[in-house]
Order: structure tokens, then C-alpha cells, then sequence
């Protein structure tokens, strides 16, 4: 019986480290693609300076958490994530072809939106 | 490359230790749900090991995952005869009393060559010899032939045989198994005369050395090395 209890303990604390770790991607996901979404904001105004700050600021936290994200993700998907934050950054030190960088924000924000869905525990995901 | 060698080797301690867990079953002994078991241990550990782009946690969750639910299959198919029928099937006897079982045969999708070959491996060659052949859950087949046909035995024969039990193992390729002698209460005494019955000073030179419940003891010296 011990051994039964013992199983199930190990077994609930997978599902519950799983469960934990996919909640904690969806906080870091949404908090990057918040400062994405202001980063965008701000270089629609044309405030280009602020539009780096932010897009700074979404890839120094996106890389704060870089152990999570390659012990957990496929490595290449957190490594396209890195590429867009090069891409949007080059766009902006451009300062020019806004169309360009939106194009290229929002693929970046789909992407890392992609990567938390992909985690959660949905019917979709299961199919 | 390292990243490689040393995932292999955690992956294979982890593969170790949960199949040791598992129990101590032969390969060829296998239930079904033990068979998947090993199938996708052996798939989910070989993925990370060569995909350095696939975290180690992706092939390490499942893998405990999966030793998690056999181990709660294995407690519950032990509490439980009904659940064990579930999981592990139940054996099927293709032979009743000598008459073949031709629906529990084509059941089992077992064809005659192979109850045939089950026969001759453990040495009956003609069916009228058999009396109950039983398939048991792990593939294998249990054969009990006709009373007539079984060997004759010491007690039948009314000849009295000595018990010698289990010979303990004392010296296993030059290394003094203490923990067995002290089992069997032998002292250095007893082993060194033991030594010298088998003309050797030191328990390095020898390769096996037991002795059974009735002190009879096997001794081989260590063969000389190839030149």
C-alpha cells in the first residue's frame, strides 16, 4: 500500500510540476508579449526610442528565464524566439519601414504565444 | 557531443533503475502491459539522446511517467483478480484432457506449428502424449502430460535421496564471500583447511568454492593465464 501511495504521490507531483510550469510560461509569455504589444504602440507613434526600451526590456526578461525555457521547450523554438527579438531590434535601430517591423513584432508575438498554447492542457493539444 | 554522452548516461541509469524497480522478470517472460512498457521506454529514451534540440525532460517526464502507472498497474494486478484478468489476460488451455481446443486455439490467433514447436522444446513429440497444454498469459506454453508419461521419481522408487540444499557460493573468482561463510557458520579454520585440500595457500587462487547443507564442498582452482 505504501508503495501504491508512494507511486501516486510521484505520479500527482509530475502532473502538479507540469501543470506550475505551464502557468509559469503563460506569465512570462504574456508579460513579454505585453511589452511587445508597447513596443509597437509606441513605434506606430513614431516614438522609436521607447519602441527599443520596451523591445530591450521584452528580450533581457524573455533571457532571464532561459534555464526554464531550454529544459522544458524544443531548443530550436526558444532559439526562433531569440532570432525574432535580433530581427525586431534591427528593424528599429533602422527607424524605418514601420510596416517592416510590425510584420516582424507580430510574428515575434505570435510565435512566443504559439509556445505557451502549445503547453496547455487542451483538447486541441491532445488531438 | 558531450551534451550527448552524458544524456546517454542518465537516460540509461534512469532506464536501469526503473526496470530494477520493476521487478526481476526475463525478457522472454513478459506480460503485455510490461512488453509496451519496455517498447516506449526504449522509443521515448532514444529521442533525446540523439535530438540535442529536444530538452531532457521531454524523454526523463514520460519515462518516470510510464514506470508511475506500471508500478500502480503492477500493485493493483496483485490486489485485484479481476483487474490482473484485465490487464494481464487469462491463460487459455488449448489441450483438455488430451482433446484439442480448436476455438480457444483460433482465440488466441495460435496456430497448430506453433503449439507444435512449444512441444518439441520441451520434448513431447506426439500429442497423444499431452494432457493438458495451457497458454499461459506471457505467451509461453505450460505442457502436463498423462500421469503414464511423467518421469519416474526417487519416491516412487522407494530410494531414499539425501537433501543437499543450496550450495553457498564462498569463493566467487578469488574474492572470500564473508557475509555466505558467516551465513553457514564456517570459520577461517574450516577455510583454510579447505585451501589446502584443494592445494592452494590463498583464496585468490581459487575461481569457485561452495558447499552445500550437507558440507560437501566443490573447489576449482583459478586456470593459469594464456601465455
Amino acid at each position: 500500500m505504501k508503495q501504491l501511495i508512494a507511486t501516486f504521490l510521484l505520479l500527482t507531483l509530475i502532473i502538479s510540476g507540469c501543470l506550475v510550469s505551464a502557468s509559469f510560461l503563460g506569465q512570462l509569455t504574456q508579460h513579454t508579449t505585453d511589452l511587445l504589444a508597447q513596443a509597437e504602440l509606441s513605434a506606430e507613434s513614431g516614438d522609436w526610442a521607447t519602441a527599443k526600451k520596451r523591445t530591450t526590456q521584452a528580450e533581457e526578461f524573455w533571457n532571464s528565464n532561459q534555464l526554464f525555457l531550454y529544459a522544458l521547450l524544443r531548443h530550436e523554438d526558444v532559439d526562433s524566439v531569440l532570432g525574432g527579438f535580433r530581427e525586431i531590434n534591427e528593424l528599429i535601430d533602422c527607424q524605418e519601414g514601420g510596416g517592416e517591423y510590425s510584420a516582424a513584432n507580430a510574428r515575434l508575438v505570435t510565435e512566443i504565444q504559439l509556445l505557451y498554447e502549445m503547453e496547455q492542457l487542451t483538447l486541441l493539444n491532445l488531438l | 557531443m558531450v551534451t550527448g554522452v552524458i544524456r546517454t548516461i542518465i537516460l540509461y541509469l534512469l532506464i536501469i533503475i526503473g526496470i530494477r524497480i520493476m521487478g526481476k522478470r526475463q525478457v522472454g517472460e513478459l506480460e503485455p502491459s510490461e512488453l509496451v512498457l519496455d517498447l516506449m521506454i526504449a522509443d521515448l529514451a532514444v529521442v533525446p539522446m540523439q535530438d540535442f534540440g529536444i530538452p531532457l525532460a521531454a524523454g526523463i517526464l514520460p519515462i518516470i511517467t510510464l514506470l508511475c502507472v506500471t508500478m500502480i498497474l503492477s500493485i493493483l494486478t496483485m490486489k485485484s483478480v479481476r483487474f490482473r484478468a484485465l490487464i494481464c489476460g487469462r491463460p487459455s488451455i488449448v489441450i483438455a484432457n488430451g482433446i484439442l481446443n480448436q476455438k480457444a486455439m483460433a482465440r488466441n490467433r495460435f496456430t497448430i506449428d506453433e503449439l507444435n514447436e512449444e512441444f518439441r522444446m520441451q520434448g513431447y513429440t506426439d500429442f497423444s502424449l499431452v494432457k493438458y497444454a495451457i497458454l499461459e498469459t506471457n505467451g509461453r506454453v505450460s505442457v502436463i502430460p498423462y500421469a503414464s508419461e511423467h518421469p519416474v521419481t526417487a519416491s516412487q522408487m522407494n530410494l531414499k535421496t539425501q537433501e543437499p540444499g543450496i550450495p553457498m557460493v564462498i569463493i566467487n573468482d578469488g574474492h572470500l564471500l564473508e557475509h555466505n561463510m558467516r551465513s553457514r557458520n564456517l570459520d577461517p579454520q574450516w577455510l583454510s583447511q579447505q585451501l589446502k585440500a584443494c592445494g592452494v595457500s590463498s583464496p585468490k587462487d581459487i575461481f569457485l568454492l561452495s558447499v552445500d547443507e550437507c558440507d560437501q564442498v566443490y573447489c576449482a582452482r583459478k586456470e593459469l593465464p594464456h601465455t
